[in-house]
């Protein structure tokens, strides 16, 4: 297998976005080729979870590849849920790899503010089992819900451990010109004051409206490239050196044991097997926060923190920028946005820019090993990263 | 009749599968057909539970009560509840209701009740 290392990246800004789905995937696509020096590419990957339901549009390869001027080249769309964006990157890593092309583009892209926040909300559950989950009206909060419920009764996670998670993230993403959320909020503020429960309404108890990512338009690009392309650019050599994927049961309840993310250890175990790295050798990671208690048991099982103590590292500011392991610096889905197909490219946009030594104001000093985690439905489809800065 | 809602025995191992699954987790011998339905016991123990306020738009309540419950066979399952202050761990009974209205169909699913 040839290695892979990442020539170009490009963001849109993640928030609500007026303007047509195609050009929310060809706009961060432009931007990664131009970073690249390319204005050619072997093969487009689409990565997007709703257009069909919630933008009535399908077959999003063909529309972007078009509206890119990049026709003959192959293209195709790549639905995995939340998780479409790191599959989309793991397809075109396979592409390069395999040596059946030169680079690709990957990009992911989302529009789920063309419509309201109950259909949104609606279509985002559709994710779950037909039968044995969604005719029940649950939704992704809901499963958050009676997962957090689990883990505060059995590892002593708070409210407050809970509202940290949001106070850091939302304090990143003002560094993070592309982050929806561009809101400093305190505990105070949403947990403490009198006005805390206005402020910060249940969505589905014990989780509230600050403990949930907002509903985003975005999207990202990755140009991926053998090492031989690389040469001829003249980038950073950034190596994709590893990938993990795992899955779970479709509908939750039939873990067997319910406050395990195991598709999250598995995949993250995976990953780090594939680049010969642990997660000690790790300096920056954005973790997929769709819900804050994600962030903290994420950091257990990718294997940062023992089980059960992913909250004291947050409680001592481990997990902060400045800390030993800077988690979710962009702002993560809490602060940044969760546009769900842009979600994962957008994760790897993040830790490129990071390893890059690009990061500006929430730059991790001297980051060299990257980790991502997309995590996809309620951990029944779990992608995981490591990213290298090669000298 | 009293409505049931069914679990799947696989023939060959005899594991039981809720919800159905075409090929058995445990053996994964047995053919796309090989499963006999078992009606799923309607007591249980509630694993854990919340109360969701953002509802998909066809939910007119201001809030709606959902659950995990570990049934007396040891299998587990979700549905609504219909209690105003559950408890982890508190003994529940469930009756298959109308649990979602769309706009051409009824689906029906388990609601619990304290017991």
């Amino acid at each position: 297998m040839r290695e892979v290392y990442v020539a170009g990246i490009g963001i849109t800004s993640f928030s609500r976005l007026e303007y047509p789905l195609a050009e929310i995937a060809a706009y961060p696509a432009m931007l990664a080729l131009r970073d690249a020096g390319l204005k050619a590419v072997d093969q487009v990957y689409v990565a997007n979870m709703g257009s069909a339901r919630i933008n009535n549009q399908t077959a999003l390869g063909s529309a972007v590849v078009d509206t890119l001027g990049l026709t003959p080249t192959g293209a195709e769309r790549i639905e995995n849920g939340p998780a479409s964006g790191a599959s989309a990157v793991k397809q075109g890593f396979l592409g390069v790899a395999a040596g059946m092309y030169e680079a690709v583009l990957v990009t992911g892209c989302e529009r789920m503010r063309e419509v309201n926040n109950l259909e949104a909300t609606d279509f985002v559950a559709t994710m779950t089992h037909p039968l044995a989950e969604y005719i029940y009206g649950v939704t992704l909060p809901a499963h958050a819900a009676m997962f957090t419920r689990l883990y505060m009764e059995r590892y002593g996670v708070t409210a407050r451990h809970l509202a940290m998670v949001a106070v850091k993230n939302h304090a990143n993403a003002m560094l993070n010109p592309f982050a929806h959320l561009h809101q400093p909020i305190t505990v105070e503020g949403i947990l403490d004051s009198p006005e805390a429960f206005t402020n910060n309404p249940y969505v589905a108890e014990p989780l509230r409206f600050f403990d949930c990512c907002p509903v985003s338009d975005g999207g990202a690009a990755v140009i991926l490239a053998s090492r031989e392309k690389m040469a001829e650019l003249g980038k950073p050599l950034i190596r994709l050196a590893g990938i993990g994927q795992a899955t779970d049961t479709l509908a939750v309840f039939e873990r067997p044991d319910p406050t395990d993310l195991l598709a999250v250890r598995r995949s993250a175990a995976s990953a780090f097997a594939m680049a010969g790295l642990t997660p000690g050798d790790v300096h920056v990671a954005e973790l997929h926060d769709a819900f804050t208690i994600l962030e903290i048991v994420e950091s257990e099982e990718a294997g940062f923190f023992p089980k059960g103590e992913g909250h004291l590292a947050l409680e001592k500011g481990a997990t902060a920028l400045g800390g030993p392991l800077p988690i979710n610096p962009s702002g993560g889905l809490k602060g940044k946005g969760h546009p769900v197909g842009a979600t994962g490219v957008g994760q790897v946009h993040e830790i490129v820019t990071q390893l890059r030594g690009d990061a500006g104001e929430r730059q991790v000093a001297g980051a060299k090993v990257g980790f991502t985690c997309n995590f996809g439905g309620f951990g029944n489809n779990v992608i995981s990263m490591v990213f290298v800065r090669e000298e | 009749m009293e409505r049931q809602i069914h679990a799947y025995a696989c023939r060959r191992c005899g594991a039981l599968h809720y919800p159905f699954r075409m090929v058995c987790r445990e053996c994964g011998e047995n053919g796309p057909h090989e499963f006999d339905p078992v009606p799923l016991p309607k007591e249980g123990t509630l694993l854990t539970f919340t109360f969701v306020h953002n509802l998909p738009a066809e939910y007119e309540v201001a809030r709606l009560g959902l659950g995990v419950v570990e049934l007396s066979n040891g299998l587990r399952m979700l549905g609504q509840l219909d209690i105003a202050d559950p408890k982890l761990g508190m003994k529940v009974v469930g009756e298959v209701e109308v649990v979602r209205r769309e706009a051409y169909a009824r689906r029906y699913g388990m609601v619990f009740r304290a017991a």
